[in-house]
């Protein structure tokens, strides 16, 4: 029996990498610079790629290899080159300019962390025997407090495509919560959502472009003028 | 003979929906359009005539469901003695509007919008058909809606005008905030019963309690009493009544408001289980107050359409008096007398619903003719267009509550209700009653004189403008649609006693009793009011007295009268000729002496100011302005859109424009819910 063969072992691996999820989602919201930060999410991506390669070999969910696949190409590649490229297109500064300032976000982020565990913490039932237990706890808890972080740096930044990349990040964490969980959506579900995400990054994209050419910035703080 | 109310039924209903397609497909040919609008309401409300009629009688209640796939929601039917009953209202009134309109919409023909208008008529003929025969609380509510939808397009019909399309978002309001209470109210009983038919609900109406009674009671009567305008929510209906145009402003009148009764009808008297005390006393003192109000403001107005209005929120408060009294038999243990005055309500229900359809359909063939509704520029009118005013005098007869005709059978019903209530032994009913009966013959009066008001003003004498003057009479449809609702009026008057079996089934559903029988005396002749001490009056006696007198004055004249000379002079002129439409009675004069006597209710202000150049006893010119006060706009709505602009502008605060607040709310929110729900 080799070694790669023990649940246990796998369980660890998706632990680790887990964590180092949430340790990249971290470093995005202490970076300052928007280029580092989408290079920072496409390194997530791969690595949720990874997490869940590894959940479909350990519990035989073939199915999961394509989200996998589907993972790796679209969130980590063309996601972030279309964003780069966006970016560049319009010749922005590469400060994020967030309104909670950096040392804070940090704090607010580990305290949503500790929010992600309380509320993972009341998933978790070891006795339950249909619930993958083990796996369950510390990846659900890390997916949640994704989620969370994600849709705090939503909040906390300015510049219209940080909330762009947030919003991906967000959805980083909603498909480490469902491939813990349940090993995964249906493909068809996964599918749609990962149609959904091209397109709305893409209209997201030329909203950006749209909000830079009217307001000659992106800040959507400018967008309560609108209101009447 | 059940198969075919079915078919009648389903028929009717069929129709109107193929006349709401079918005028709005073929609405750019505005003439066909208006002819197949209304052939199809027309052939439908036939069918929904027969349906009701021979359901009235059936011995059991028809009942047709049909799944709607959905959870909680069946469309079902049910044509039990009430709604029949309603139905048949309904369909009468139908039948004369569609047969109205043929000629009515004529003007239209340019237009091109006539289809639009049927597709709208019949749709809102298809639910008021739903709301008076749904079984299925939800499916009420449906039916409900599309009816104010509807009803609401009806009235917006002519939105070039500002005030149109302001009375319009009044009824919407006002229509929703009643829609509000109902659909709780419907909830609450749905906690009581488990289900959400009507059957389960009058089956589970004795678990109600006192604090749930109070509840349902007060929601179902703001909710219902809203559509039926029952005083202090009916500024809607003053407002929405005259913007409509007048064929609508006769469904709104005669139908639209009547389902708040109907609505009443099912829920006191089958929902409510054993009605406490105070219910019946609370319907009977809002039925008394709109009346009297409602003729009293009535009186006060010269737009004939608006004056109509206010009648209609005086006869819902004749109608509520019927039904006050009845729930407060029915708590005191007297079911006889409390058929009698059930059977007053509703039998006031169709009258009503008959003499005002007839004399809104009056109102707009005087529109039609003269584009005003300003009475202080009409008259003269009986000459130019006789048949108008001839069916337009037997509605306001009839509105009246003149013998012979309708109005007067089923106010005499309430008059006797109310005085066999003086009868019985208890405190309340007897301080209670008398004082009811006592402003309830105020009320009449008070409508006599408005109508002669309005009568005379706008018909007889000479022409107080050049439209009025210009008048012509109306088609032949805009007649033969009012002689159909008129003969209806005496017809009901005259042949009461025979009409009025149709309440058996109704009053023995309710209350268990049948009363038709103890009411009619002599051969059908004669109405009594059942018990050995109230009145008894024969309509078909007094209507052959009239005969037999106004044949006696030509009798004298025939026996000595013919000798003398004859001189034929304009009437009034006291032989000097040369009057003119100035030497008029206005309508504004007509009402001073009333506006003195209820001085303290109107709080009219008036503003007099003379012009003059040399001396203020030479005024050159002068003006006059009067304004009665509106207290319930004033004092009761007024404040209240005050403060919830006041609190809407508050909370337009959290509105900040800002993406990050935004998503700070859902977050906050998400956060909170989240530890929330952790929560061992």
């Amino acid at each position: 029996m080799y070694f790669f063969e023990d649940p246990q072992f796998g369980n660890r691996m998706i632990t680790l990498m887990a964590a180092f999820v949430l340790v990249l989602q971290i470093a995005m919201v202490g970076q300052r610079w928007l280029v580092t930060n989408i290079r920072v999410f496409a390194a997530q991506s791969f690595l949720l790629a990874g997490i869940a390669n590894t959940i479909a070999f350990f519990n035989h969910a073939p199915h999961l290899y394509v989200a996998a696949f589907l993972t790796c190409v679209l969130k980590g590649i063309v996601l972030p080159v279309l964003l780069e490229r966006l970016v560049k297109r319009i010749d922005i500064g590469q400060e994020i300019a967030p309104i909670v300032n950096v040392p804070l976000s940090l704090l607010i982020s580990g305290g949503l962390t500790t929010v992600g565990y309380v509320v993972a913490e009341s998933f978790h039932h070891p006795e339950g025997a249909a619930s993958p237990a083990s796996l369950g706890r510390n990846t659900l808890a890390v997916a949640v407090s994704l989620f969370l972080i994600g849709f705090f740096m939503m909040i906390s930044r300015r510049k219209a495509i940080m909330q762009v990349l947030a919003l991906l990040s967000l959805e980083n964490g909603l498909f480490l919560a469902a491939i813990s969980l349940t090993y995964g959506m249906p493909l068809i579900v996964e599918l749609g959502i990962f149609f959904d995400l091209l397109v709305a990054v893409m209209v997201l994209g030329i909203l950006v472009y749209r909000i830079q050419e009217t307001f000659d910035s992106m800040d959507v703080t400018k967008l309560s003028k609108l209101r009447g | 003979m059940s198969a075919l109310v079915g078919y009648a039924f389903f028929g009717g209903l069929l129709a109107y929906a193929t006349g709401a397609a079918a005028s709005l497909i073929t609405g750019r040919s505005a003439r066909l359009a208006r002819v197949l609008c209304c052939s199809f309401a027309l052939a439908g409300a036939l069918l929904e005539t027969l349906s009701s009629w021979l359901a009235l009688f059936a011995a059991s209640d028809a009942r047709w469901e049909i799944p709607a796939g959905v959870p909680f929601l069946v469309y079902s039917f049910r044509l039990d003695a009430l709604s029949a009953y309603f139905n048949l209202i309904l369909s009468l009134l139908a039948v004369a509007i569609s047969i109205y309109s043929f000629g009515y919409l004529r003007p239209m023909d340019e237009k091109r919008t006539v289809g639009v208008f049927g597709f709208f008529y019949n749709l809102s003929l298809l639910s008021l058909t739903a709301v008076f025969t749904a079984s299925n609380a939800f499916f009420f509510l449906i039916a409900w809606e599309l009816m104010a939808l509807t009803a609401y397009c009806l009235i917006t019909f002519e939105h070039q005008h500002e005030t149109t399309r302001q009375s319009g978002v009044l009824f919407f309001v006002m229509s929703h905030a009643g829609t509000g209470c109902l659909l709780i109210g419907f909830l609450l009983l749905n906690l009581f019963s488990g289900g959400l038919d009507f059957s389960s609900f009058s089956a589970a109406s004795g678990k109600l309690t006192g604090v749930s009674q109070l509840a349902v009671f007060l929601l179902f009567f703001v909710g219902f009493g809203v559509k039926a305008g029952v005083i202090p929510l009916h500024i809607w209906l003053p407002e929405a009544h005259p913007a409509a145009p007048s064929n609508i402003s006769a469904l709104m009148s005669g139908v639209v408001i009547k389902t708040g009764i109907y609505g009443m009808a099912r829920v006191l008297f089958e929902f409510l289980g054993v009605p406490p005390l105070w219910a019946g006393t609370v319907v009977l003192i809002v039925g008394v107050v709109s009346a009297l109000l409602g003729v009293l403001y009535a009186l006060m107005e010269h737009d004939l359409k608006r004056l109509l209005a206010y009648h209609s929120i005086e006869n819902i408060g004749i109608i509520l008096i019927g039904f006050g009294a009845s729930l407060m038999f029915i708590t005191l243990g007297y079911p006889r007398l409390a058929a009698i005055a059930l059977i007053a309500g509703l039998f006031h229900t169709l009258n009503h619903a008959i003499f005002k359809c007839l004399l809104f359909l009056g109102a707009g063939s005087v529109l039609h003719a003269t584009h005003t509704r300003n009475m202080e520029k009409l008259g003269g009118l009986i000459r130019r267009m006789p048949r108008t005013a001839f069916f337009f005098l037997i509605g306001a007869i009839a509105i009246s509550g003149l013998p012979p005709l309708n109005g007067f059978v089923s106010e005499w019903l309430t008059y006797q209700a109310l005085l066999a209530g003086f009868g019985t032994t208890e405190k309340l009913t007897r301080v209670l009653f008398p004082v009811a009966g006592s402003l309830l013959a105020l009320t009449a009066a008070l409508a006599a004189t408005c109508f002669v008001k309005a009568f005379g003003i706008t018909f007889l004498a000479l022409p107080r403008s050049k439209e009025a003057d210009d008048a012509h009479e109306s088609g032949f449809s805009m007649v033969a649609g009012m002689g159909v609702l008129a003969a209806a009026c005496v017809a009901l008057g005259l042949g009461a006693t025979w009409f009025l079996p149709v309440f058996d089934g109704i009053t023995e559903r309710l209350l268990g009793v049948r009363m038709s029988g103890e009411l009619v005396a002599v051969k059908g002749l004669v109405l009594t009011s059942g018990s050995a001490r109230g009145g008894t009056v024969s309509t078909a006696g007094i209507a052959a007295m009239f005969v037999i007198l106004s044949a006696l004055p030509a009798l004298l004249w025939l026996l000595w009268g013919r000798k003398g000379h004859r001189y034929i002079e304009p009437t009034w002129d006291c032989g000097l000729p040369g009057l003119t439409a100035e030497n008029e009675y206005t309508a504004f004069a007509f009402s001073k002496p009333l506006r003195m006597i209820f001085a303290a209710l109107y709080q009219p202000r008036r503003e007099i100011q003379a012009e003059y150049e040399v001396s203020p006893y030479y005024p050159t010119a002068i003006r006059f302005d009067s304004e009665i006060e509106s207290p319930f706009e004033e004092r009761l709505y007024a404040p209240l859109q005050k403060k919830i602009l006041s609190i809407a502008t508050w909370m337009r605060g959290i509105q900040a424009g800002s993406i990050h607040a935004y998503l700070a709310y859902i977050f906050i929110t998400l956060i909170v819910l989240l530890l929330f729900g952790v929560r061992p």
